[in-house]
């Protein structure tokens, strides 16, 4: 894996792996290597959590692991996957590929760039260093509600090592977004003007502006957490003139805003991939552009819907809102599909993960407005309803993206296809996989299971649907393991690969896979959004004049 | 006015109108006072971008521009290797442990911090 | 479509609740069926045939407009239908036929009748206490916590409502069926939450006249 490649993209003799030069790199492309290494990893983690979960939970009364060990169990895949998995692959992906996307030549703040990288991998680290102290590591959920997080019987210093981990990934995440939004007002290549970028390079600022938003709550909410926990504060403790409930809107005003972090580079990555494989340009740019900043927007107006059930919140302004924001994600599916609309489809890879995404997404967001509606969400508030739903937007969604981005982008970052055949079983495995472990969960909640629990009723339909949760997480984690297997047997082929192996449009596409240490030794001109499809047929006019 | 600014400033309109509509409907105070750090830190953004922005000429926003805009310039100098990112990191690590293990750790961090900033300091100027 | 709650539901409250569901349900399903439609549709009409480049259009403003503008007045109809749902629901009567204080503390329930003064707690029982309602009559709740925060969920009911310390959280409950109904903690409260059960027995006036009293005898 190197980053100097010869210009050609031919096979260059193997160099030897230097570490010292990844320990300081500062380029854009091996720290968005970095990033995706390290998200994936700690994919593998939260996923082997998730498959201990849904072992334990594949029939009622199980003793496979104990009430405490359980706890901490979902806490760690919750917090791996929000906080080391999901945000940090899409940071990584955008690292490689926003610079290359708008013809730059790094990132703002190289340096930056690389010290958020290595406080988010030590921030995760510091999290999970909690499983070594004698009280375990933290269990009180990802979400880490006071009063209970701050009862030091409930967590010692391993809740601590949580909190101060995830304080340092936020500050990661913060100081990455300034470096988006910084490179690209100010790195684009001539001519590149902002309505010429590429849909995925317009999720990154909104997702930026929404982190620089939304994340120093959090920060300060775990401070004041700390200060509870330790320094005698009062702020979630009645008995002190506190309250519990300013901790939940202080939680979920970052919380929201947290959860379309999540979606909208993934928006990003299908708005990319959907025109390659249907041989047209993206329907609706303006519109999708625009659906991006409303959804950011409101998405800061909409935090207390998850705090309907206590009964302290203007439950009608959160619902309007939450339903508002059904609109412009609702424009977005559209454009989408307009993109297929009479065009020439192939089902390559990455095209089947983002036709996954599409219709996995529609449900999650189906059951989203569902749970926008106070007297929906009083029955399935807190139960496997609301993880139903969850994991179809975050796991049918955002992860199907990933791996549509791993399959799309993979020979740009290594200069090597990964195997067709075995991505085909891949997605065919995880996507049944997937819809086998959460279509059940819906009947779960709505028959009355909550969540955060070890094990349930024995009686009534809980047992079998567990059951067959448990035999698709089992099939999802053949197909993540296929993938695992594609990436090792696809290093081995030497095939040299060109600069654009997919026929693709955007300005990476320009340049060899992996590019250079330079990025780019000539650009096309850059008259729309689509240079390189430009480049490749100059008989037709570039459409856009903007 | 470019699209950065027009973003900054359609951003804080928004926030503003929000935070009064969230007032004037709810009466809650913790979340008017999220929504009003809000406001106000777009705005200051907003504005501060009106100011920066009197000089600005990106080629990147000239549509007819092409290559040959930026040939033969030197736009700036970056770093492209740097020990400063890790060696930060690992003393803001060893703060943070240090809040929470050993107050040691944590002195010997802030310590190794205020020299990193020295260093960074002196190296750019 | 019935897994929210059964076809008769055992409280006005949940009645209303379940309309709520109907609607979405049905609403739900009409749009799923539409978008699924047409992208299987666009995926098999259109799948490549050969290399020609198909039209390479990029916008039309009148499509646009439209599935922006017909989705927000769905989604009106949507709150209007949730807010005109969700207020009966949660008006409290000025004068309800009885009160009873439920505690919610790690791990249990504690359910207090203050007129009858019966208290009932997790620790009696086996399965957590069981608070006993009269039929076709309007029982105020009152509910908050001793330590953490708490759940309080009866699936049957299609109702629950957060036990939160510091906090007096107030809800009307009129059962119209006889029957015997499940209920659980559903706020994780740490090591004890999977395990803190409760039930709800709503019986007719007169029986519930006879258990109140033995219940205030024992108490």
């Amino acid at each position: 894996m190197s980053a100097l490649a010869a210009e050609t993209g031919s096979a260059e003799p193997r160099e030897r792996f230097d570490a010292l030069s990844w320990l300081t790199t500062t380029d854009h492309k091996r720290i968005g290597i970095l990033y995706v290494c390290t998200s994936l990893f700690y994919l593998c983690v939260a996923g082997g959590i998730a498959i201990v979960i849904r072992t334990q939970l594949s029939r009622p009364e199980n003793t496979l692991v104990s009430a405490p060990v359980y706890n901490q169990l979902f806490t760690l895949h919750g917090t791996a996957m929000i906080f080391l998995m999901v945000t940090p692959f899409a940071f990584g992906l955008a690292n490689f590929v926003l610079p290359l996307q708008i013809g730059a030549p790094d990132m703002a703040f190289p340096r930056l760039n690389a010290l958020s990288f290595w406080v988010f991998l030590c921030g995760g680290l510091v999290v999970f260093s909690g499983v070594l102290t004698s009280g375990g590591a933290a269990a009180t959920g990802w979400t880490a509600y006071a009063p209970l997080s701050v009862l030091r019987i409930a967590g010692g210093s391993g809740q601590d090592l949580w909190i101060v981990g995830v304080l340092m990934v936020s500050i990661a995440t913060i100081l990455t977004s300034i470096n988006f939004i910084t490179t690209v007002f100010i790195y684009r290549a001539p001519g590149m003007t902002m309505w010429r970028i590429p849909i995925f390079t317009w999720e990154m600022v909104a997702t930026s502006l929404l982190v620089l938003m939304a994340f120093p709550t959090l920060t300060a909410d775990l401070a004041m957490l700390l200060i509870d926990r330790h320094l005698g504060g009062h702020f979630f403790d009645p008995a002190g003139g506190g309250n519990p409930i300013l901790y939940q809107h202080l939680f979920w005003f970052f919380g929201h805003p947290e959860v379309y972090v999540m979606i909208l580079p993934y928006f990003g990555v299908v708005s990319e991939i959907i025109p390659v494989f249907s041989r047209k340009p993206i329907f609706g740019y303006t519109g999708l552009v625009l659906a991006a900043f409303a959804i950011a927007g409101l998405s800061m107006g909409v935090w207390a819907h998850h705090m309907f059930t206590t009964g302290a919140v203007d439950d009608p302004f959160f619902s309007f809102m939450s339903f508002l924001i059904a609109v412009p994600t609702g424009v977005k599916f559209f454009n989408w599909i307009g993109t297929l609309w009479r065009g020439s489809i192939t089902f390559a890879t990455p095209m089947l993960f983002s036709m996954g995404f599409l219709m996995n997404f529609l449900l999650g967001g189906i059951t989203g407005v569902m749970i926008a509606s106070p007297p929906i969400d009083f029955q399935a508030h807190a139960s496997y309803f609301i993880v139903a739903h969850m994991h179809y937007v975050l796991g049918g969604g955002s992860l199907f993206a990933i791996f549509a981005a791993l399959f799309f982008w993979w020979p740009k970052m290594f200069g090597r296809k990964l195997r067709e055949d075995l991505g085909k079983w891949t997605f065919w495995l995880l996507f049944i996989g997937f819809n086998v472990t959460f279509l059940p969960m819906h009947f779960m909640g709505l028959a009355g299971m909550p969540r955060r629990v070890y094990t349930y009723d024995a009686s009534g339909p809980l047992p079998l649907l567990n059951f067959i949760a448990t035999c698709g997480a089992y099939l999802m984690a053949v197909g993540v393991v296929l993938f695992a297997y594609n990436i090792v047997v696809s290093a081995r082929d030497r095939t040299p690969v060109g600069p654009d192996p997919w026929g693709a449009n955007s300005l990476e596409w320009a340049t060899s896979s992996p590019p250079p240490e330079t990025n780019f030794d000539t650009l096309p001109p850059i008259r729309s959004e689509r240079p390189v499809f430009d480049a490749r047929h100059p008989e037709l006019d570039p459409g856009l004049a903007r | 006015m470019t699209i950065g600014l027009r973003l900054f400033l359609s951003s804080a309109a928004f926030a503003i109108v929000i935070v009064l509509a969230y007032w004037f409907i709810t009466r809650e105070p913790a979340g008017t006072a999220l929504l009003g750090f809000m406001a106000f830190g777009l705005s200051f953004v907003a504005g501060y971008m009106i100011v920066a922005e009197r000089e600005a000429d990106l080629w990147g926003d000239d549509a007819r521009a092409d290559n040959s805009a930026a040939t033969g310039e030197t736009v700036g100098e970056y770093s492209v290797r740097s020990p400063l990112p890790l060696a930060t990191a690992a003393a803001l690590t060893c703060v943070g442990l240090g809040l929470v293990i050993s107050p040691t750790v944590a002195a010997l961090g802030i310590i190794a911090l205020l020299g990193l900033g020295a260093l960074f300091i002196v190296q750019s100027v | 479509m019935s897994a929210f709650g059964s076809w008769s539901p055992p409280t006005t409250q949940a009645a209303l609740l379940r309309s709520d569901w109907l609607v979405f349900f049905w609403t739900g399903l009409a749009v799923a069926a539409l978008v699924y439609g047409l992208i299987f549709f666009a995926m098999i009409r259109w799948r490549k045939r050969d290399d020609a480049l198909p039209r390479q259009f990029r916008r039309n403003n009148r499509l646009e407009i439209f599935y922006t503008v017909v989705p927000l007045v769905m989604v009106a109809v949507l709150f209007g239908v949730t807010y005109a749902v969700e207020r009966p629901v949660e008006s409290v009567s000025a004068h309800p036929d009885l009160v009873v204080r439920v505690i919610a503390y790690r791990w249990g329930w504690q359910f207090t009748y203050p007129v009858q003064g019966i208290t009932l707690d997790s620790k009696d029982p086996t399965d957590g206490p069981q608070m006993v309602l009269p039929v076709d009559r309007t029982t105020r709740i009152e509910i908050t916590s001793v330590d953490v925060t708490h759940g309080f969920w009866i699936p049957a009911f299609l109702f629950k409502r957060d036990a939160i310390p510091g906090l007096l959280n107030r809800f009307d409950l009129r059962p119209d069926r006889i029957g015997t109904f499940a209920g659980t903690c559903s706020q994780f409260c740490g090591l004890g939450h999977a395990l803190m059960h409760f039930s709800v027995r709503v019986v007719p006036d007169a029986a519930f006249v006879r258990w109140s009293r033995s219940a205030a005898n024992a108490s």
